[in-house]
Formats: C-alpha cells, sequence, structure tokens
C-alpha cells in the first residue's frame, strides 16, 4: 500500500462511523445473513396475516393478526388498542386466575361462540381485584433484549437499596422461577415464550408450544365451536415468526440537535437513568448481528415500585404498583404513554411517574421551561 | 443449552410428546414432569394444582398424589405436606388411563436458574 492509499484508507475509516445507514422503524438488524433476511421476511407474513375461524382465530381473541395491533408507523410498531388484564392479589401473593380464564380477558369472540353462550367477550374474572388497561408496546429489538443476561439483570438489581438513592429493582420470576423480562410486568423469560403464548392468550391460535386453548371463564369451550384441529400454526410458521420479532432492530435515534443533546443529559442529570439505563449489552449468540451487541435500550429489564396511583395488577412476584422499567425504544412512534395510555404527551408521562422515580420526576418538575424541553425533544429522538 | 433444556418441561408437559412418543404396549406408562407454580394443595385429599404455561398464556395442571409423595419423604423429593402455594417446584408424575388421571410420583423445589 502506497502512503497515499494508506491516507485514504484512514480517511475513509474516519468517515465510516458518519457514513453508516440509519436504522429506520421496522427494519431488519444490519449484519443479518441472506438466509436470517429469507426468514424475517417469511416471518412478517405470517405475524401480518390476517385468521379467520376457518383458520383457528378463537374462539376467544384479542385481533385476528399480530400486525392488526403493531401497525404503526410499521409492522411490528405500536397500535392503538387497549387490552384489559385481570388478577387477584392476596396476601401478598398473586393469583394469575388460571381456573376463570387467565390473567389476559379477551374481549372478542367468533360468531360460533357467541351463538352457543351469547357472549361477546370473555366474561371478567369474578375473583378479580385487579384490572389493568394494556396499550401495545412496539416489538423493535427485543431479539436483542432477549439476549442479555440474567448475571447483567441480576447485576443492576439493588432490592435493598444499598446505594441509597430511593431505587431498588429487582427482577420478576416466571411460574417456574425463572428470571422474566417481557411484558410490562416482566413476567416472561424468553422473546419465544411471549409470541407462543401471545398466539394463543391474543389471537387464540394454538401451537406446538402451546397447543392447547384457554378455556371459557373456566369452563371447556362449548363442543363445536372450535373445528380447526391443533396445533393452528406449525412449528415452522411459529419458528419464522419469532425470527421475525428477534430480527427487528431497534430504530436509529434521529439526530440530535444541540437542545436534544443538552436533554440527553439532563435525562441523565435528574436520574431516569437510575432506571432507564441507556445501554445494555446482548450475550453470546450464534446469530452475529445479535452477538455481544451493545444497543440503546433505556431500562434495566427491571420492576420498580412506581406508586399506588399507577398500580394495577400483579403478576409473578410483581405487586399492583411494580412494572419493569418501559424499554424507550422506538419511543417516538408513540402516541400514548405509560403501560395504560394514560398520558397523552412524554411530560404527562414523566409527572405521573411516582414511587421509586419520585425524585427523578420532582427534578424533572422543578427544571426550567426549556430544560423539560430539551428532555422531552431528547426523549422523542428515540 | 441451558435454556434448551428449561424448556424441556414445556414440551414435556403438552400432548405433543404423547403423540411423538405414544408407548406400545412393551414400554413403560409415560411419564411427564412439570414445573410450576403451586396454586393449591390440600394435603388431606392428595391433590396439587400447579400453574405452568407459556408466555401470557398459563394452565392450570390438577394432579392427585401417589403414595411416595403422601405420607413419607421419598429418597430425595418432598411429601405435598412440604409445599405451599407460590411454591416453585418440580413434578414428576405419570398418567394413569383411568382416574384421577395425573399421579405424582415426586416433588422437589427447585431454586430458580439463571441463563
Amino acid at each position: 500500500m502506497t502512503v497515499s492509499s494508506r491516507w485514504v484508507a484512514v480517511l475513509l475509516s474516519l468517515l465510516a462511523p458518519s457514513c453508516k445507514k440509519p436504522v429506520n422503524p421496522g427494519d431488519p438488524l444490519p449484519g443479518l445473513t441472506a438466509e436470517q433476511l429469507a426468514r424475517f421476511t417469511r416471518g412478517k407474513e405470517v405475524f401480518d396475516s390476517v385468521f379467520t375461524p376457518h383458520t383457528g382465530l378463537g374462539p376467544l381473541f384479542n385481533s385476528t393478526s399480530c400486525g392488526e395491533c403493531h401497525e404503526d408507523p410499521v409492522v411490528g410498531g405500536t397500535g392503538d388498542e387497549v387490552e384489559v388484564h385481570a388478577t387477584a392479589f392476596k396476601n401478598g401473593m398473586c393469583d394469575p386466575l388460571v381456573q376463570e380464564g387467565g390473567p389476559v380477558i379477551q374481549l372478542h369472540t367468533t360468531p360460533a361462540l357467541k351463538k352457543a353462550l351469547g357472549i361477546d367477550r370473555e366474561p371478567f374474572p369474578p375473583s378479580a381485584n385487579g384490572r389493568a388497561s394494556r396499550t401495545t408496546p412496539v416489538v423493535f429489538a427485543r431479539g436483542l433484549m432477549d439476549l442479555v443476561p440474567d448475571s447483567a439483570i441480576l447485576a443492576y438489581a439493588d432490592s435493598e437499596d444499598r446505594n441509597h438513592d430511593g431505587v431498588h429493582g429487582r427482577p420478576n420470576r416466571s411460574v417456574d422461577g425463572r428470571i422474566g423480562r417481557f411484558g410490562r410486568k416482566a413476567f416472561v423469560p424468553t422473546l419465544a415464550e411471549f409470541n407462543a403464548g401471545a398466539f394463543v392468550a391474543e389471537m387464540g391460535i394454538t401451537n406446538p408450544v402451546q397447543p392447547t386453548e384457554e378455556n371459557i371463564g373456566g369452563k371447556p369451550i362449548p363442543p363445536g365451536v372450535d373445528s380447526t384441529a391443533d396445533p393452528e400454526i406449525n412449528q415452522e410458521e411459529l419458528d419464522v415468526t419469532d425470527d421475525f420479532v428477534r430480527f427487528l432492530a431497534a430504530p436509529t435515534p434521529t439526530k440530535l440537535d444541540r437542545n436534544g443533546r443538552r436533554g440527553r443529559d439532563l435525562f441523565s442529570k435528574i436520574g431516569c437513568t437510575g432506571c432507564h439505563f441507556p445501554t445494555l449489552r446482548t450475550g453470546a449468540s450464534p446469530i452475529l448481528a445479535l452477538d455481544r451487541h451493545e444497543f440503546a435500550a433505556y431500562t434495566d429489564l427491571l420492576l420498580h415500585d412506581m406508586g399506588q396511583d399507577l398500580a394495577d395488577i400483579c403478576l409473578g412476584q410483581a405487586g399492583p404498583a411494580d412494572f419493569r422499567t418501559e424499554p424507550l425504544i422506538g419511543l417516538r412512534a408513540i402516541q400514548h404513554f405509560l403501560h395504560d395510555g394514560r398520558a397523552a404527551t412524554v411530560d404527562q408521562a414523566i409527572e405521573l411517574h411516582g414511587g421509586e422515580a419520585s425524585g427523578a420526576r420532582d427534578r424533572f418538575k422543578a427544571l426550567a421551561a426549556e430544560d423539560r424541553a430539551a428532555v422531552v425533544a431528547f426523549l422523542k429522538s428515540l | 443449552m441451558l435454556r434448551a433444556v428449561l424448556l424441556i418441561p414445556f414440551l414435556m408437559s403438552t400432548p405433543i410428546r404423547h403423540r411423538l412418543q405414544a408407548p406400545t404396549p412393551t414400554q413403560p406408562a409415560t411419564s411427564y414432569t412439570y414445573v410450576g407454580t403451586v396454586h393449591a394443595v390440600n394435603a388431606q385429599t392428595g391433590t396439587l394444582d400447579l400453574i405452568t404455561g407459556v408466555g401470557m398464556s398459563l394452565r392450570l395442571v390438577h394432579m392427585t398424589a401417589g403414595p411416595a409423595v403422601r405420607t413419607s419423604s421419598p429418597a430425595s423429593g418432598l411429601r405435598i405436606a412440604d409445599v405451599k402455594p407460590g411454591d416453585v417446584v418440580r413434578v414428576e408424575c405419570r398418567r394413569t388411563s383411568a382416574p384421577p388421571g395425573l399421579v405424582v410420583n415426586r416433588i422437589e423445589k427447585i431454586e430458580a436458574p439463571a441463563r
């Protein structure tokens, strides 16, 4: 290599990061192989396909396709549907009310079930003492979140608040005791399980991992109402759907101007990053695009007490006031904020934080108007 | 690898396993392993309800204690009277063709595994 060509190479390597193509919402992870991209594409088709009673929909369901809810601004994004969940919290223990139909209340029935039982939604469990509304989250970067090692999540936990910052995150556990990370209460340990469970809980689509339908408020499905043979999708369809979600990238934040950069600094300075950790790192993976990859997550995947004003249901070891720190990936696509969509703006969402987040909330409220606007500008870049 | 091991209980707890490994007359009865949270237990009637599931799709599995877990502590397992609601347990059982259905052979509490 000549001296001049060496200088050209150095110059190109310096320019490369700034020329990096931005990842848009809905894009696959950069660096996937052709085979992985093909699976992403096939999975997107299943994710966006509309099920009917003839192809397995129901008899209870919230939606006819994954993409019906996860649609805005692209497939895999958010949506305006709001679900109802219910559990019972008694004597410090959580009952997910499986004997009464489970924690997800399906809001629609197939015509056959309506004809048989005269209902047009799942009955609300009579034993419930907690009711929750749940908005549709974006599912970008969930494959990356799936690969954050449990050891990292445990390392972030501080249930005894040893550092006396008022924040004491702790992991949730699934029914079989594993560390959870998915869902607003961090109840589900892996992406594959979340997806397989969602097919059944949200659409009534049985699959090889969860091959049985939910009961109808604790009672069996009437004969003849669900004549599609189980499982209603096969392993390949489940696997490619899982890969579509797994391979959805974290969108590149929009470029920050000086004001946005100041907002990013303030976000850290007032203590928001005590829970909304800016970056997480994946563990080892045979998929190079996911392997030991640092990504902007803005979560610690832990539960925090958010105060009684936000409390709704329990789930696993999460009490009614405990919520997983919401990842802020793709926040610019969100129209309604917090787990139930009660906040119309980012400012309102911050002001509604309570419990362990009270300190950060109060410091945000004490900022000058232009500083608050800077924090919001930063968040809207994500 | 560990994740694959952890998923085995889910796969083993489903009818798919039964279909894939339908016993022949010369094979022993199919055994099942469930891992889940104890929902209800009645030591007197010897019944155990376990919450299992996949993601947010949860199921309740009803079982009846076999002799080994009713009256005495098996080699390294627990009696049914030793478990309480909220415990996370691994339960080995077998299915009988006539009632009571799932019969528990062994119960053990499990520590939360990490991956």
